[in-house]
């Protein structure tokens, strides 16, 4: 009698294992709450930069970006009651920038190259991102007073 | 006829008041983190706080020029006033830049009085009397830009007289001049 290993379907099954292993996976971690406290600043855009970590499993660490507010049609708006405070999202795949590429809700940003060697950063670069909030003068000025909050979602795929 | 020239001129001075009256709690969900897959979903949650404030712009010098005295001296000018609260609301207080406040104007030794009047809405040529130093009653703006740079172009009216009895005290020739300043503040 021959050994099991040796039969054809054990052939098929080994063959197939590698398909699973090297599915393309990405992550995003490190985010931290935006809050822009009181405003003082009536003058000057307020900006808000944070270092996040995103990982990519693909040969090229290239990934997607995708931004969803919490506003109607997923806009980037806060809310305060029925008052409305609008923002901006920009991205950046380099972590400590301040400035990045305008993000429009719901349409993914291409192109992006993680450095990032771990799904956390445990290792290797702590943060590979920057993920910009802004509020413009403009919709300051002319906000109705209030506490205003919202959600930012951010979703990664690989490419 | 006695006419009073060449100038009597009054400053207005524009105030920029605010007040923090917001110290609101503020949701506190954390940002959630994406966990390994296909795809990765993370969140944040932005919070912000806009405190009460208001603007008052759009306000010219007042002159007076050969003023006839037996004819009261009347200035009525559209100002933009903008509060932020959810009302709109706002006072508006003036003061002089007489004794303690006085509206007065003066040239040297000499002074005469002058009036101030105060409608919360544009085109009018008489409102309600103000007081120096003495808010007025609340009152609503229907500007909807901090500077009125859109949205009704104006929303209140100032209006600076003096009467005939004033003018008829006033030495002629003699140029008098003051500082009329408002402060408007959101409720």
């Amino acid at each position: 009698m021959k050994p099991a290993f040796r039969s054809p379907g054990l052939f098929l099954l080994l063959l197939a294992m590698p398909v699973g292993v090297s599915a393309q996976q990405a992550r995003i971690t490190k985010l931290v709450d935006v809050n822009y406290g009181t405003i003082s600043n009536f003058t000057s855009d307020l900006r808000v930069s944070q270092n996040i970590c995103v990982f990519d499993s693909t040969s090229a660490n290239g990934y997607r970006v995708t931004a969803t507010g919490s506003g109607t049609g997923n806009a980037f708006t806060l809310a305060s009651g029925t008052n409305r405070l609008d923002y901006e999202v920009e991205w950046n795949a380099s972590s400590g920038q301040t400035t990045g590429t305008a993000l429009q809700p719901g349409v993914s940003l291409t192109g992006q190259i993680s450095s990032a060697t771990k799904q956390d950063c445990g290792s290797g670069p702590p943060t590979s991102a920057s993920l910009i909030t802004i509020l413009r003068t403009a919709s300051v000025q002319n906000a109705t007073s209030g506490s205003y909050s919202g959600t930012l979602t951010i979703v990664i795929s690989p490419t | 006829m006695k006419q009073i020239s060449p100038v009597t001129r009054l400053l207005s001075k524009a105030a920029f008041l605010s007040a923090i009256g917001l110290a609101a709690a503020v949701p506190a969900t954390a940002a959630t983190q994406g966990a390994l897959g296909a795809t990765s979903t993370g969140s944040v949650v932005i919070t912000a706080s806009v405190p009460n404030r208001a603007r008052i712009t759009g306000l010219s010098d007042v002159t007076f020029t050969s003023q006839d005295p037996n004819s009261a001296a009347s200035n009525a000018q559209n100002v933009c006033v903008w509060s932020n609260t959810a009302t709109k609301g706002y006072t508006v207080t003036a003061t002089g830049s007489g004794t303690a406040g006085a509206f007065t104007l003066a040239n040297g030794g000499l002074t005469v009085p002058y009036s101030v009047q105060w409608a919360a809405t544009s085109g009018q040529t008489s409102g309600n009397a103000l007081t120096s130093g003495a808010a007025s009653a609340s009152l609503v703006s229907a500007a909807t830009n901090q500077s009125c740079a859109s949205g009704p172009a104006t929303s209140a009216s100032l209006v600076v007289g003096i009467s005939t009895n004033d003018l008829g005290g006033m030495q002629a020739a003699t140029n008098y001049t003051g500082t009329l300043t408002l402060v408007v503040a959101p409720v």
